[in-house]
């Protein structure tokens, strides 16, 4: 009996048992027939869709696409983030500056970019790179300058003690003990621009037959294939978990759990 | 012996929101190679800006402070410094990696480093929690792993700022008797910053008391009492009548009048 019971309140057991209601609600609706194919597929065709887009290497390149725009995207607003970030450490003058055009364009969602980045750079990669950017420097600027101004003065005070100075003292002393707040930064920088990715690749399209899962999404809507726009949608979904429940939280468990450093929340 | 720390004519400022204030005025000392000193005061004297000036975090406004035949200018690991506050360890290092990551700042050699800390760690009985990260120790033992790297760095002085200040009462009288028993067999040089009487009876070779607003050095006075000491014989009462007769002059000022204090953690 007991055993019963740990089997039910097991938190992942729980979800997969939600998980699969939801399925079952949603294959009951499709046996009404009341729903035409284009509207709800069943759940055979959506699976097989999957399995065949990944067969055939489809969905493989959408998504190594994605992955290299973004990928691109974190690599350019890393580093101009942690530019940014140390400018604003050296001078008060720029930290203000900092601060300001930070609380201006850290609300305004990137998708809301789109005209002024077609204008700028017209339509390709270049402009849904410059969204991306603008998804992730803010968040990541916010918190590392956040996390950098909360690093104890006593353990600053212990790395010039023992003889740290300079970059050293930085990436030392100053990185690992602003170390949650930069992943926190990276975890909101993720999400802002995984979700701005797909948003833009559907209104952009693709140049040169090249494009993300958001592309292949709107592609195979205009075909109407909502068999495969779901199947590509179930892809989008299995990402973000992946990256957000295992990635950093696996990374999370690793550090700042270990270390004992997790940032007690306000609220 | 040879004087190991010089303080001459040691002023500091702090230019502060409320105007400056003159934090040290006139302050004259030396502490011998060996010797135990502590330094008594009340909050606000400028107790802890005078051992943060010695370890180089406090420019003088006008003095110096050699450390042997040197003068001090920065900090540097030739006088190590052990804070008060329990979170002087690095919280992403375990307690052995936060004395080797010392010591190979410092230079000493990877076959060292290991060998050296887990003596040190020994020394201070905290050898079982050598792989144990920083937040998974109590207060104590925190600041038992910090005394072992500072020990490890072999250092010229030890400089202590109220590092039992934040512990109960009981951790911390194992503690400064553990700390007598290290250094005399160590031999350190040690600098000791304390509130409490008792602390600085039971620990220096000298005593001395300074007096808040400006910080000045009211008197040093010499512990003729045998190791170890024990807070119930009438000698240390006696001595600790003396200086709590010191403290209580400066507490209400010359005349009986409060005078205002600096603002600050000491």
């Amino acid at each position: 009996m007991k055993t019963f019971k740990d089997f039910f309140e097991n938190k992942i057991i729980r979800q997969i048992i939600f998980i699969l209601a939801l399925l079952l609600i949603w294959q009951l609706l499709v046996s009404t027939g009341n729903y035409s194919e284009l509207i709800l597929p069943d759940l055979r065709s959506i699976g097989s869709a999957l399995v065949e887009s990944i067969a055939s290497g489809e969905m493989g390149k959408h998504t190594a696409y994605s992955f290299y725009l973004i990928g691109q995207a974190l690599g350019i607003g890393v580093v101009l983030a942690f530019i940014l970030t140390a400018l604003a450490m050296i001078s008060p003058l720029i930290a203000d500056l900092m601060k300001t055009i930070t609380t201006i364009f850290h609300p305004l969602p990137g998708v809301a970019l789109l005209p002024i980045a077609l204008l700028w750079f017209g339509i390709g990669e270049k402009s849904i790179i410059f969204i991306l950017v603008h998804s992730i420097i803010w968040p990541l600027i916010l918190n590392t300058y956040t996390g950098f101004q909360s690093v104890s003065r006593t353990q600053l005070e212990v790395g010039r003690n023992i003889g740290l100075k300079g970059l050293r003292l930085v990436s030392s002393v100053m990185v690992p003990s602003a170390f949650p707040y930069i992943l926190t930064g990276f975890k909101i920088a993720w999400s802002n621009s995984w979700r701005s990715l797909v948003a833009a690749e559907m209104i952009f399209g693709a140049s040169g037959g090249q494009g993300g899962l958001g592309w292949l999404i709107y592609q195979k809507r205009f075909f109407l294939e909502t068999a495969y726009v779901f199947a590509a949608l179930f892809v989008i979904i299995l990402i973000g978990i992946t990256v957000e429940n295992i990635v950093f939280a696996q990374i999370e468990r690793l550090t700042v759990q270990r270390w004992g450093m997790v940032i007690r929340k306000e609220d | 012996m040879a004087d190991k720390v010089a303080v001459k004519n040691l002023f500091v400022k702090f230019e502060g929101e409320q105007g400056n204030v003159q934090a040290l005025e006139n302050i004259n000392f030396s502490v011998k190679e060996g010797e135990f000193l502590t330094i008594l005061g009340p909050s606000g004297c400028g107790k802890s800006t005078l051992i943060r000036a010695i370890a180089g975090f406090q420019s003088p406004e006008k003095g110096n402070i050699t450390l042997g035949k040197k003068e001090v200018t920065e900090p540097g690991p030739d006088r190590i410094m052990v804070f008060q506050e329990f979170d002087q360890l690095f919280p992403w290092r375990t307690v052995i990696d936060n004395i080797t990551y010392a010591l190979k700042v410092s230079g000493v050699k990877k076959e060292e480093r290991e060998e050296r800390a887990m003596h040190y760690l020994e020394m201070v009985n905290l050898h079982d929690f050598a792989r144990a990260f920083p937040h998974q120790l109590s207060g104590g033992m925190k600041q038992r792993a910090a005394i072992a790297r500072s020990l490890a760095l072999n250092p010229e002085i030890l400089l202590m700022d109220e590092p039992f200040g934040s512990l109960d009462a009981q951790t911390r009288s194992i503690l400064q008797s553990e700390l007598v028993r290290i250094w005399q067999k160590v031999g350190s040089t040690i600098i000791f910053i304390t509130h409490n009487i008792q602390e600085a009876i039971l620990l220096g070779d000298r005593v001395m008391v300074m007096s808040p607003a400006p910080g000045k050095i009211k008197d040093i006075i010499k512990v003729d009492i045998k190791r170890p000491r024990l807070p119930e014989t009438p000698e240390f009462m006696k001595l600790w009548h003396q200086l709590y007769g010191l403290l209580e002059t400066k507490r209400f000022g010359e005349n009986g009048a409060e005078k205002n204090m600096l603002p600050g953690k000491d």
